[in-house]
């Protein structure tokens, strides 16, 4: 609900900043590829709908992702503390989903999600709600990656994905594998990942 | 409110229509994309054969026009307004039903799937929606009652619409202004407060914008958004955890799968759920990603036969591409293929031709008996879900 996931995917994928972003219902889906040091990443990415009902439609998003970025928005606490609830619910559900189905391929190939948690917004440090250390800490504790973005002026934005491919790189095996960006309860984003060594 | 005179009736004058910038030869020549604002005041980028086909739905339009007077011309005014023909009953074929109803029923079905002329639309829409008879069952003043009772509240519903009233169609020349923001904050937030269980889903800002757009006045427009969540469309579509909206997605994959086998197949080869893509079409009734007068052709259709009509459209969309989505690899492939498709249609009878008669005869009998199957699942689904959400609660504590 307006933390700026879309407009961050856009900054990434496109360069572009609109300041009033049309509203997301569902998903957007965005392809950007990263080359980094280790491989070239292709990113797929879901970016969600941020209001809190459509949380129902979540798993068909970061089912079989292998990244997630969880979004809040600096300004407003309330975004921080369903941040929070988000990633509880996606470590939860890594668990469950490999259990469940009893993919041990899923578990070999993708045995943690790949997490990061992104304060939206630093443009608006005046307004600032939510402290740096208070994400940081939150982040380490559920060892997440950890920036302060903002899609407006470009800060960080680059920087951000630039750190997810570099963690898939090294982390997963070069063959496909999910990749789920995962917003704040409002957007979670999931793309499947395809790494080639470059 | 606006009146009769508005800035909006003006722009969006019927004869007004269409203004498209001709291009040039050398335009032509270059192939070059254009920029040009359709009849409901959207600007559209496309190139010059697009602009072609909507130099020739005008043409077909106006045709449309001319039928549906000749027809007011020989049957009288309101000939289409028989008690008989509802959304719920189709072609209800009482036995009471004389013949010239029968007749007007079969014509009517027809007509409106070659779409209703825009100037029409307004009138033809309260009354075959069942919007005028809902209305009608309560006092004069409620949309105004609704409105006063409703001034100043602050509630999640009221915050979620201030925050996406700016991000609604953002740069459309009437519904981006004060004026465009102001009425459908009204509309939604009444709505809001009419039914509480909805209060205000992401998804109803562009049903409603459009409906502001086509009804003129803000009270239809109210009235439509309430007949279309209440009658028109399934049960919950809208509400706290969609289920409505999960039962018709599970409906629309059987659907798929049993109309179109080499795609749906091809599709879960690909661990491609089609969900990824219909979901916002089901729930913003295509708005958007069809053209708006494509858009709006489908709600002609949705108003008169109901929500399986979008069913037809959406399956529609994958069977005009089945052979591009055959050769696709991946997922992105996929879903550019199906963006492209929709931003592009501007022929709404390309569309619906398809929808109606190669997709084939879906009874509402059948539909119905697919989505009591699929609650009982999609209520499950849900409720395991709700129940980890909440086991993840209590860890917390």
């Amino acid at each position: 609900m307006g933390t700026g996931k879309t407009s961050l995917v856009l900054r990434f994928v496109k360069g572009q900043f609109f300041h009033h972003q049309e509203a997301t219902i569902g998903a957007a889906f965005f392809t950007q590829i990263l080359s980094v040091s280790e491989a070239t990443v292709k990113f797929d990415i879901w970016d969600t709908a941020g209001q809190e009902r459509y949380h129902s439609l979540a798993p068909m998003y970061y089912r079989g992702a292998a990244a997630a970025i969880v979004v809040y928005d600096i300004s407003t606490m309330d975004t921080f503390a369903r941040a929070k609830k988000w990633v509880q619910e996606l470590q939860k559900q890594g668990e469950e989903d490999a259990v469940m189905t009893l993919n041990f391929q899923f578990i070999l190939r993708n045995p943690k999600l790949v997490m990061a948690l992104v304060g939206n917004k630093s443009d608006l440090d005046s307004k600032r709600e939510v402290q740096v250390e208070e994400g940081e800490e939150f982040a380490q504790e559920n060892g997440m990656l950890f920036m302060e973005t903002s899609a407006k002026t470009a800060e960080n934005v680059n920087e951000l994905f630039y750190e997810i491919a570099k963690k898939l790189a090294t982390a997963s095996p070069p063959n496909p594998s999910g990749v789920t960006l995962n917003h704040e309860e409002t957007q979670e984003r999931r793309g499947k990942l395809f790494c080639c060594i470059g | 409110m606006f009146g009769p005179q508005s800035k909006m009736d003006i722009a969006f004058e019927w004869q007004a229509q269409f203004h498209i910038l001709r291009p040039s030869i050398h335009a032509r020549r270059a192939n070059i994309i254009v920029k040009f604002q359709d009849l409901y005041g959207f600007t559209v980028e496309g190139n010059v054969d697009d602009v072609n086909v909507l130099n020739e739905v005008r043409e077909k339009v106006r045709q449309q026009g001319r039928v549906w007077w000749a027809l007011e011309a020989s049957k009288g005014a309101n000939w289409y307004l028989q008690p008989q023909i509802s959304i719920s009953q189709g072609i209800g074929l009482k036995s009471s039903l004389k013949l010239s109803g029968f007749v007007n029923a079969i014509t009517l079905k027809k007509l409106i799937r070659k779409g209703i002329p825009p100037v029409l639309r307004p009138k033809v829409w309260f009354s075959l929606s069942g919007a005028a008879k809902k209305k009608s069952t309560v006092p004069e003043s409620y949309y105004n009652d609704l409105l006063k009772a409703v001034e100043g509240m602050d509630t999640p519903a009221t915050r979620q619409i201030d925050h996406d009233l700016p991000r609604t169609f953002p740069g459309h020349p009437w519904l981006d202004t004060p004026e465009g923001h102001a009425a459908l904050r009204r509309v939604l937030v009444g709505y809001s407060f009419r039914d509480s269980d909805v209060g205000y889903c992401q998804g109803l800002n562009y049903v409603a914008a459009l409906l502001l757009l086509v009804m003129k006045t803000e009270e239809d427009a109210f009235w439509m958004l309430a007949v279309l969540l209440e009658n028109v469309l399934v049960n919950d579509c809208y509400t706290t955890n969609l289920s409505g909206c999960h039962v018709e997605q599970r409906v629309f994959k059987d659907l798929l799968a049993k109309k179109c086998p080499r795609i749906a197949a091809h599709l879960e080869a690909l661990e491609f759920d089609v969900s990824l893509v219909a979901t916002e079409w089901f729930l913003c009734l295509f708005s958007k990603s069809l053209p708006s007068e494509t858009t709006l052709r489908v709600w002609d259709v949705l108003f008169y036969e109901g929500a399986k009509v979008l069913f037809h459209v959406a399956l529609a969309i994958f069977k005009m591409k089945e052979h591009e989505l055959l050769l696709t690899h991946q997922v992105g492939d996929i879903i550019n293929i199906l963006q492209r498709t929709t931003h592009h249609l501007f022929d709404p009878d390309e569309l619906l031709t398809v929808a109606f008669d190669k997709i084939g005869f879906m009874t509402t009998n059948t539909i119905s008996k697919q989505r009591k199957k699929q609650e009982t699942e999609v209520m499950k689904e849900l409720d395991l879900r709700l129940r980890r959400l909440n086991s993840i609660r209590t860890d917390e504590k």
